[in-house]
């Protein structure tokens, strides 16, 4: 399992296990999974999408996220809940 | 008895005054816990990237970003204030404007022309009457501080600290430790400080490099520090206002225990006396 936390100034809008990531980086999309290498990605404008259980869904534009052990962090200015 | 009509009327004008300072007290007390939630909220954005960006600078890198330059010579600097839009709140907006002179009169020290920009009415006010102009100042930024509110004013500094029109950029705002202690505090945002990693750099794979992310990273990191400063101020604000009101109501309820003291013995000597002529009036019917 991944531990993922969303993050913007105002809130840490999520943050809990999911068995996936589908992030919009800066020039595509990327997936995460358990027992991902330690990345640093800038992010792009797009949909974050958190898989597994709970298939939370976020619009996020720029900002970046880091993947180290198996803690998926994004950490964005403009991230709002989608449907 | 028109010394105890007069102290009546004003028992009844202290206890209407705490009355509305024990109100003004409550609702501080609860937008305190609000604005200090938010600074709480406004904690892992700002750990994460200081995190990231000490993981990712080297030295070597400074030297590419515009916005580390180290400049040779100061000349210009911006110097953002953060003040409140009401008073009623103690020493706040004094000793936030204290700062401002010391930081003004240590640039002015050093042949640095600074830049005023000056955020809420306590601080406009006073440069209106010292007569010292102001490069922009704005009254519209609410209790509740927004990062636009922060890009707002804080994108041109960065622009222009980039093409080196200024060379320094600083903020003062009152830092938010506790409820208790919110010192003021002048802060420099730019030049950015790298902030100091611990442990060892991680092995990441970067997507696209170090430099790009950094590039990217860098003017978020800047918006956060005054995102930050307005959110800890804005808490400082509400927690001095509310030791402020405070106060006065214990104020108000030591007043009124005098008060009802002198009250209640001229009331008491008045009976007396009244008894004293009672008792002359009838010895006197007697004799």
């Amino acid at each position: 399992m991944l531990k993922v936390s969303v993050i913007s100034p105002e809130a840490v809008l999520f943050q809990g296990e999911t068995e996936s990531v589908i992030a919009p980086a800066y020039d595509g999309e990327i997936g995460i999974l358990t027992g991902h290498a330690p990345l640093m990605a800038l992010l792009g404008d797009g949909e974050l999408r958190l898989g597994g259980g709970s298939g939370r869904r976020f619009n996020v534009s720029g900002g970046f996220m880091q993947v180290l052990n198996n803690d998926v962090r994004i950490v964005t200015e403009k991230a709002t809940v989608a449907g | 008895m028109a010394k105890g009509r007069e102290l009546k009327g004003r028992i009844k004008s202290v206890e209407n005054t705490r009355k509305i300072t024990r109100t003004m007290e409550m609702v501080a007390t609860s937008k305190m816990k609000r604005a200090q939630d938010r600074v709480v909220a406004a904690r892992p954005f700002a750990n994460s990237l200081t995190e990231v960006i000490a993981n990712l600078y080297t030295p070597e890198l400074a030297e590419s970003f515009p916005l580390m330059r180290q400049p040779a010579a100061i000349k210009k600097a911006a110097v953002i204030l953060l003040t409140s839009n009401r008073g009623l709140a103690g020493a706040f907006n004094a000793n936030l404007l204290k700062e401002a002179r010391i930081l003004l009169a240590r640039l002015a020290e050093q042949k640095v022309e600074p830049e005023l920009h000056v955020v809420g009415k306590k601080g406009i006010g006073y440069f209106r009457y010292i007569g010292r102009a102001v490069a922009s100042s704005r009254t519209d930024i609410t209790g509740q501080p927004t990062v636009a509110n922060a890009a707002e004013l804080v994108d041109g500094l960065i622009q222009r600290f980039g093409s080196a029109e200024i060379d320094a950029v600083y903020v003062i705002y009152s830092k938010f430790n506790s409820a208790l202690s919110t010192p003021p505090t002048s802060q420099l945002v730019l030049p950015v400080t790298p902030p100091e990693r611990k442990g060892p750099q991680p092995d990441y794979i970067l997507m696209p490099s170090a430099e790009v992310i950094l590039t990217q990273l860098l003017p978020l990191y800047v918006r956060n520090s005054i995102y930050r400063a307005l959110v800890e101020n804005e808490a400082g604000f509400q927690s001095a206002q509310r030791t402020a009101m405070k106060n006065a109501t214990d104020n108000a309820g030591e007043m009124l225990n005098v008060l009802r003291r002198t009250f209640n013995r001229a009331r008491q000597a008045q009976i007396t006396q009244e008894i004293a002529e009672i008792v002359g009036g009838a010895s006197a019917l007697q004799g």
